[in-house]
């Protein structure tokens, strides 16, 4: 499960950001205790932790003394904030790269997306 | 071992020796009651044949001496490595194997002493005499007294006994090959010193007597406090034995 | 509670070798500790020091700030399973759980319900078991003992995928359920790896390295491309490992800073993980001198 060589807690870090974004953690929502999330992942308690305090940093969590972990209100938009700042450079540039060297024109993928933006809608 | 239910740190040295006394006798429960039904009825039924003169009780005692060394060393061989594993300190061990030599001991002992007694009555009514033999040569044991004196001999001779095969057994554990070649000296001197403890009374000593030749003119205090050195000396030398006794590395 | 360890100068030698020679370590309270090692690199001695299996030949072993010979109130809340467990094999697995009870601590309701639950026989003797359940046995005695520094040196062995599993779920149940110490020592790396906060390797009697897990995590990295590439960003590098396949290398090294990720980046080099099993490979090949 955890292999693609990021430190496990970034990546469940990320998962979490995943589920806030796709809607199965809902903002004001309870999140799994690091327990839990140990047990369930079978990881250290420690390692949990650490994810859960990136994402507190972030504003994408907030915790409740005694009470537990919550999606912070506006966690989606602010994660989705924070995917539109690097789009740009971190998904869009090195795409074009492969495409420019596997010889794709820059009108053919503009054309592409908007026929995609067609079937989306 | 049921019997070490809920044991406390500063008490439990106490109790696991006599803890282990008990789950022995419970484990051994059906050799004793051989050893005790063999010694009443072996003489009933060789009474048939021919007339009884020597004691059963003596053979039995004599055996129950070598067993108490066995029990001893095998316990403390066997047990040793999963004590400490199972966090007991080495001072506790051997305050634990001692008080397991000492309970033991004595109830061994005090059972031959019963035994000899009973055995007196017993081959009393049947008109039989209780004697101890020694190549050939029958010492008879002409009263409840000398029979009494005899027996108490064992509540002496068996702690010593355990003593002796606790040091086997640890020796053996602490020098894997070599260790158990301390049973030679260990042997002499337990064997001996019980001889020339037994020649002290009317009635002994029954077997290997050629071993204390040397002790032919000891007075009785004499045997009595080489016997209490013995008991001492063996005991600080188990004690030296365990106090650092390592928990063997696995086989590979 | 939980039990923290240090070793200072420690040295142990048996008759005719050094096991240990001069270890200093500290080992946080509280954490879940991995021990790793070649076969005779000293872990299983260590283990023993810290359980007063064995007295060290220099040097002073404390746990929980006291020293740990002959300490009852300590050692009586240390717990060290070995491979095997320590039985008498003549017992029945009943009563070889029962003398668990010899620690004031021991939870035999506990150990009982784990018995039920890995199917172990209560009446059959000890040594009539399979080399597996014998070593549940003792992961079980070990997790009953409710220590306050659990140790297990290589339990696992014999037991089944599925058996592991269950077993490390347990530990980590109970790691989570009462602050302790944990120290796991295996070969099955990347099985515990996870489990673990710390990761110490022992090379040839010595800690060649006391980390942070994620410290591994970062320190590793394959370098995989042509061979000239790999070649000019690999210069100054720590390498661990190279291997060649016609034109394409592959070279792991041990750090790999942000600007040398990037130029590897540009110059299509593929940049992989490596595994805390593959870096202890590495870092313990008889190759390296002990670095």
């Amino acid at each position: 499960m955890f292999d693609d060589g990021a430190p496990i807690y970034r990546q469940i870090a990320d998962q979490i950001k995943a589920e806030i974004m796709n809607g199965s953690l809902e903002p004001g929502g309870k999140v799994m205790s690091t327990n839990q999330y140990a047990a369930f992942y079978k990881i250290n308690p420690a390692t949990a932790q650490k994810a859960f305090r990136d994402l507190v940093e972030e504003g994408v969590l907030y915790k409740q003394r005694g009470v537990g972990m919550f999606v912070a209100e506006d966690a989606r938009e602010k994660l989705a904030g924070d995917f539109r700042a690097r789009f740009f450079d971190d998904v869009l540039q090195p795409l074009i790269r492969e495409a420019r060297q596997a010889g794709i024109s820059l009108t053919d993928i503009i054309d592409y997306l908007k026929t995609q933006e067609g079937v989306l809608k | 071992m049921s019997a070490t239910k809920t044991l406390q740190l500063p008490t439990r040295r106490y109790w696991l020796g006599p803890a282990l006394t008990w789950e022995a006798l419970k484990y051994y429960r059906y050799w004793f009651v051989a050893a005790i039904v063999l010694s009443a009825l072996l003489p009933f039924l060789v009474s048939f044949s021919r007339d009884i003169d020597t004691s059963t009780w003596s053979y039995t005692a004599n055996i129950g001496a070598i067993f108490t060394a066995i029990v001893a060393g095998g316990f403390l061989y066997s047990l040793a490595p999963s004590f400490i594993a199972n966090s007991l300190t080495r001072r506790e061990l051997v305050v634990s194997f001692g008080l397991f030599g000492l309970t033991w001991g004595l109830f061994c002992g005090a059972l031959v002493f019963a035994g000899l007694v009973a055995e007196h009555a017993y081959y009393g009514a049947m008109g039989w005499t209780q004697s101890i033999e020694y190549s050939g040569e029958l010492t008879v044991m002409a009263s409840f007294g000398q029979a009494a004196e005899h027996g108490a001999l064992y509540l002496l001779a068996y702690p010593l006994y355990f003593l002796g095969g606790a040091i086997i057994g640890a020796a053996t554990y602490r020098w894997e090959g070599t260790g158990w070649l301390i049973a030679f000296p260990v042997a002499v001197v337990v064997i001996g010193l019980t001889d020339a403890l037994s020649r002290t009374v009317p009635t002994g000593p029954d077997w290997l007597r050629f071993v204390t030749e040397y002790a032919q003119g000891w007075g009785r205090g004499a045997v009595l406090a080489a016997f209490a050195a013995a008991l001492v000396i063996g005991a600080a030398i188990g004690y030296r034995l365990l106090i650092d006794i390592p928990v063997r590395a696995k086989k590979a | 509670m939980s039990f923290s360890v240090s070793l200072r100068d420690v040295t142990l030698k048996y008759r005719d070798s050094e096991a240990l020679s001069n270890v200093n370590l500290e080992l946080e309270a509280g954490k879940i500790h991995g021990l790793l090692g070649r076969n005779g690199a000293g872990k299983t001695t260590l283990l023993s020091l810290l359980a007063a299996f064995r007295k060290p030949t220099a040097g002073t072993v404390l746990v929980n700030g006291g020293p740990i010979w002959e300490n009852a109130e300590i050692v009586s809340r240390v717990a060290l399973i070995r491979e095997g467990g320590d039985f008498d094999d003549s017992d029945t697995v009943k009563s070889s759980i029962e003398t668990g009870e010899i620690r004031p601590s021991f939870d035999r309701d506990y150990a009982l319900k784990l018995a039920d639950k890995f199917e172990l026989p209560l009446n059959k003797k000890v040594r009539s078991l399979s080399r597996g359940k014998r070593s549940v046995l003792a992961a079980i005695c070990g997790l009953a003992a409710r220590a306050e520094l659990a140790m297990f040196d290589e339990v696992h062995l014999g037991m089944d995928a599925p058996t592991r599993d269950a077993f490390y779920k347990e530990l980590l149940a109970d790691y989570m359920d009462r602050e302790h110490t944990i120290v796991l020592s295996t070969h099955l790396i990347d099985e515990v790896a996870n489990y673990l906060e710390e990761v110490v390797i022992l090379d040839r009697g010595s800690v060649l390295r006391h980390e942070p897990v994620e410290a591994f995590q970062r320190m590793g990295a394959t370098l995989t491309g042509p061979a000239d590439a790999v070649d000019a960003v690999a210069v100054g590098l720590e390498v661990l490992a190279e291997q060649r396949l016609g034109g394409t290398k592959s070279a792991t090294v041990t750090v790999l800073d942000a600007p040398t990720r990037e130029r590897a980046a540009a110059s299509g080099i593929e940049i992989g993980p490596v595994g805390l099993q593959d870096l202890f490979i590495h870092l313990t090949s008889p190759e390296r001198d002990g670095a």
